[in-house]
């Protein structure tokens, strides 16, 4: 490697990292906060068959599911303006990445929720929960800790997507190698010291994944939390 | 106290139940028996809503109404004063034994936590699972999950219990500890509709005993009389079967 190359790769790092921490992370954080919102009614509205709302969910999930990622973006950076609806390149990347993981996350969620066994829900009914309260007290508790693992790949895959805000003049981590590579035309090492960083991220994700289900005792069959304290007092 | 009136219930073209006439008084014990697919389990879960039948009418306490024409406020009115234990006991498996029993009276009615808590005690004290409040139900064997179940159903103070097969999920060894208990609400006077293959339990325990099959009330009487002496031909039958069943297993283990 020569000297050259050696002194691009270690100056770019510090500012590749610094627009993962300060870009590619806030947006992604934001768009899953959003997309699980919208997901947590998209899969209830399912679940409890409401009538027409559970139909428009099924073509929410179906149109943002079947459709690229990017054609989305675009459309709501690209496209909103010319029926008068102008966004911020921020807020415009959040809306799409939102949606789209929203409709993968709400099939995790739909998913989890009908793994409860039904017979909780009879027994819930027959000692007199309404169903907000059989949902909010039973039934989601024990779906949150099966969807776990999909919801979190879902998280690293948008981790992952967010470069594609790139193309829409958000200038994260992808964007500021672009531009280094602009500059000093080293593609291919560049490219690879952005592919490192994402890695590191990823990594990271995986880490805190593996970390909260062990510790919670989520995404395993058992539900319960852990609380040996009690099991011992009772012995 | 709790009263059926031409009771129909079909799944698809099959008629699972009918046409029953099925009435239970207050402090009375009903065992309702019959083979499988009979029907018996079908009958208390159209009574307490989970299945809704095609035609019938329910007269509980003060309320009467029409069992397949009936909205979700009328039914919690009904399931209000009802308990039921299920065959697989379905305790809500992200909540300890306490919390379990309190759920009925805090969620569901109300009820000001201490106040719950209390009572839960109370009744985990009565099935004899007070040092168990704080454990999960996977952690509790089969037997010890029902008589949880069972504390829930009783803690909110039901006008009567209904047991869906409350030992069939049970090894053969644990089923006891849960007839037990049964036992000890009967002759507290609960008034209860058990529904069960324990035919021993029903003989000792059960007030008066309804035979169904097919979907129909082939019999119905006093215990002492339907065990002493049955009318119908099919009565005489099941019991045949079921009895010397039940001595041959008692001459194994003695056997052995």
């Amino acid at each position: 490697m020569t000297e050259r190359l050696a002194n691009i790769l270690i100056s770019a790092f510090p500012d590749m990292l610094a627009a993962g921490f300060k870009i590619t992370i806030p947006l992604t954080v934001l768009s899953f906060v959003f997309g699980m919102v919208l997901a947590l009614l998209l899969a209830i509205v399912q679940v409890a068959n409401v009538k027409v709302l559970k139909q428009i969910s099924q073509v929410y999930i179906w149109f943002f599911r079947g459709t690229p990622l990017l054609v989305q973006l675009f459309i709501i950076y690209f496209g909103l303006p010319s029926v008068g609806i102008v966004l911020p390149a921020f807020p415009a990347a959040v809306i799409a990445f939102g949606m789209n993981v929203a409709a993968y996350n709400a099939e995790a969620i739909r998913a989890a929720i009908l793994a409860v066994p039904v017979g909780q829900t009879e027994a819930a009914y027959l000692i007199g929960l309404t169903y907000p309260k059989l949902m909010i007290r039973i039934v989601l508790p024990q779906a949150f800790p099966i969807a776990f693992p999909s919801l979190f790949n879902n998280l690293i895959s948008l981790l992952k997507d967010t470069s594609l805000a790139s193309c829409i003049t958000i200038v994260e981590l992808m964007a500021t190698a672009k531009q280094i590579v602009g500059r000093t035309y080293e593609s291919l090492a560049l490219y690879i010291e952005a592919a490192i960083i994402y890695l590191i991220f990823s990594t990271v994700l995986t880490w805190v994944q593996g970390f909260l289900e062990k510790r919670l005792g989520w995404g395993t069959k058992d539900v319960k939390p852990k609380r040996r304290s009690g099991l011992k007092a009772g012995i | 106290m709790l009263e059926v009136r031409q009771l129909y219930k079909s799944f698809g073209s099959e008629g699972v139940l009918r046409g029953i006439d099925f009435k239970v008084n207050k402090g009375e014990v009903v065992a309702v028996l019959g083979p499988s697919g009979s029907g018996k389990t079908t009958l208390l879960r159209c009574i307490s809503f989970l299945e809704r039948a095609q035609q019938g009418e329910l007269i509980f306490g003060d309320l009467r109404h029409d069992m397949s024409h009936i909205g979700k406020r009328m039914i919690r009115q009904f399931r209000m004063q009802m308990g039921f234990v299920f065959q697989n006991f379905n305790l809500f498996r992200n909540m300890t034994a306490l919390r379990n029993v309190m759920e009925g009276l805090t969620a569901a009615r109300k009820m000001p936590r201490r106040e719950a808590e209390e009572i839960a005690r109370e009744m985990l004290k009565k099935v004899g699972m007070e040092d168990r409040a704080d454990y999960y139900p996977d952690q509790l064997s089969g037997g010890q999950q029902q008589r949880v179940a069972i504390a829930r159903a009783m803690a909110t103070n039901p006008k009567i219990i209904l047991f869906d097969e409350p030992t069939s999920a049970l090894d053969p060894e644990l089923t006891g500890e849960v007839l037990d208990v049964m036992k000890k609400l009967a002759e507290e006077g609960t008034t209860m509709v058990v529904v069960t293959h324990e035919i021993g339990f029903a003989r000792e325990v059960a007030d008066r005993v309804v035979f169904m099959e097919d979907g129909l009330i082939v019999e119905e009487a006093g215990a002492e009389e339907f065990f002493r002496n049955p009318k119908k031909e099919r009565t005489v039958q099941f019991l045949r079967r079921v009895l010397t069943g039940s001595e041959a297993v008692g001459q194994d283990t003695s056997a052995g």
